[in-house]
């Protein structure tokens, strides 16, 4: 099979993009879409097979599950502002997740530009150490605040 | 197989889909086995023998269960969360590596890049590389995807829709109150876990697990022994991801009956079910090839495994070796749920966001700093011991306070309080 011609790259002779290489993570994907609907479909065979399967609802087995008490109230009460605040701080965390993986994949990668990595590679280290150092800080600060007292 | 072939793609896919699904089956029941040896008892040993037929007469009876949609629900949501859950836990296992795999060819330095069309150029030889390496095959089912752990990441933090959607359409408040927790349980320690793998990732240069366990079998270090913090607070985030028990509060059975799958039944949980065990799988997969050097084993297996045993003989054995250790792994999570009871709810988040969060924040400083300053590899090693230690210490100073904060009690007047006859 052919393969893609190598693309010069400040890294050095790197193989160029080749989307055929996520040909079978897709297929798969379609593969696991499809095996869920078919066993969603499977459970649902008692409607029209229903010496399979029964299919007897009663109006106490639609009713919410509470142990045997009858519910009182909706389900769709309100909830604690905490886990509101923890998805806000997951977000930041997360966003600042993402800016770290290209960095920690390029910074020591074995191979590259020794010309390139002289220039580069202390000022982005100092960069990534400024970063944290905010990123600390704004985690101090959400302590201090008592964000992470579950109350 | 780097080259993408539709043939080994299909017979790849169907197999490591009906592995895993076997897997699962026989992973139920090994966890009754080991319950019932744990608590004196002899477990499921009816059906065939030693109970080995269990788990086919199991699947038998869930499918032929009745299948109840409860009248409350919010049907499309209801129908959709174990698709959800079932299709993220599946789908993670696409890159991460089941058995013998070889990286794709590092970049090649050339400062000064000759004619293109002179003859042996670096261009000729690095195609020559990569022409060796589209000959080789690799047990993934997506291999050579520079994306690799990012995308494990992605289709795991996925996971959590399928919990949410699971707990809110039901319409119930036992499964509302397990999939608030859950969800809150999953994102807080999806950080812990995507940041102590950013050593490791920093260590290889590259997202690409084949490339991970190549670079520690080339350095003849597991990275385990560079970092076992990182390693510490990986496992303890997989276990919390998972919902395994020392975390299991989403479903903590005591109090919540199922969690925020009380509602389902039939299929449908099974659904819910065998995609907590094929994530167990799939994230032990990953850790024996981020942190315990994938199919190497020191005695065993070596780069040049293929003339000694042959093909065969090589891809029968690095399968072996990784699937040993990823049953390890396996049986580690089974015997802690019978060994840690579960956590407050309050410490769960405090143990993520006042331990585990500054531990791979200062853990990534040390590797960065090791790495900038080329210091010996040891020293991280002392690093990750020291951080550690003096985690415990500040601990033990602090009275426990971090994980178990006093509270304020108020005192009350004499009296029953009003209200109470």
């Amino acid at each position: 099979m052919a393969v893609a011609s190598p693309v010069l790259t400040p890294a050095g002779l790197e193989p160029a993009f080749d989307l055929s290489a996520y040909y079978p993570a897709l297929i798969y994907i379609g593969v696991i879409v499809g095996l869920a609907m078919a066993m969603l479909a499977a459970t649902h065979v008692g409607y029209f097979l229903p010496f399979l399967k029964p299919q007897r609802p009663t109006k106490v087995k639609q009713m919410p599950y509470e142990s045997g008490m009858d519910p009182i109230g909706s389900a769709r009460m309100q909830f604690d502002i905490k886990f509101y605040l923890i998805a806000i701080l997951f977000l930041v965390f997360d966003v600042e997740l993402l800016f770290l993986y290209p960095w920690a994949v390029i910074a020591y990668a074995p191979g590259g530009d020794p010309h390139w990595k002289n220039i580069f590679g202390t000022i982005v280290f100092i960069e990534i150490l400024v970063f944290l150092a905010t990123l600390a800080i704004a985690y101090l600060y959400a302590w201090r605040k008592g964000v992470f007292q579950w109350r | 197989m780097p080259t993408f072939n539709w043939i080994y793609t299909a017979i790849f896919i169907a197999v490591l889909v009906g592995a895993v699904l076997n897997t699962v089956a026989y992973l139920i029941l090994a966890e009754r086995k080991i319950a019932a040896w744990v608590q004196d008892r002899l477990g499921p040993n009816r059906v065939g023998p030693w109970g080995l037929l269990q788990p086919i007469v199991d699947g038998g009876k869930m499918f032929l269960k009745e299948d109840v949609i409860p009248a409350h629900v919010d049907k499309v949501f209801f129908l959709l969360a174990p698709m959800v859950a079932f299709g993220t836990a599946m789908l993670a296992i696409a890159v991460v590596p089941v058995g013998h795999t070889v990286p794709p060819p590092l970049p090649m330095v050339s400062v000064n890049p000759p004619a293109y069309n002179a003859p042996d150029t670096p261009v000729q030889r690095f195609e020559a590389m990569q022409k060796g390496y589209a000959d080789q095959f690799s047990f993934a089912i997506a291999p050579g995807l520079d994306i690799g752990i990012l995308y494990v990441f992605a289709v795991g933090s996925l996971a959590v829709y399928g919990v949410i959607l699971a707990g809110w359409s039901a319409n119930n408040k036992y499964a509302l109150i397990g999939s608030l927790r859950s969800s809150a349980q999953i994102i807080s320690y999806e950080i812990p876990l995507g940041m102590s793998i950013l050593g490791v990732v920093l260590l290889a240069g590259s997202l690409n697990p084949e490339r991970i366990v190549a670079n520690q079998i080339d350095g003849g270090m597991w990275n385990v022994f560079y970092m076992p913090l990182a390693f510490l607070l990986f496992l303890t985030s997989v276990f919390a991801e998972c919902n395994r028990l020392p975390f299991d509060l989403p479903e903590s059975e005591q109090e919540l009956v199922g969690g925020y799958h009380t509602e389902y039944s039939s299929l449908k949980l099974g659904m819910l079910l065998l995609a907590e065990y094929a994530h167990m799988i799939t994230t032990s997969f990953l850790m024996s090839c981020l942190f315990f050097g994938g199919w190497h084993l020191p005695g065993l297996t070596t780069t040049n495994d293929s003339a000694l045993y042959g093909p065969w003989g090589t891809a029968i054995i690095h399968a072996a070796v990784l699937a040993a250790k990823m049953f390890c792994f396996i049986a580690l999570f089974m015997v802690v749920r019978w060994t840690i009871p579960r956590f407050r709810f309050d410490q769960l988040m405090s143990l993520a966001w006042k331990v585990m969060i500054p531990l791979a924040l200062l853990n990534l400083v040390c590797v960065l700093l090791i790495l900038q300053f080329g210091w010996p590899w040891w020293s991280m090693t002392v690093a990750s011991v020291v951080l550690f230690v003096l985690a415990g210490a500040w601990g033990v100073w602090s009275g426990g306070n971090v994980t178990a904060p006093k509270r304020k009690v108020r005192k009350l007047p004499p009296g029953l309080p009003a209200g109470v006859v």
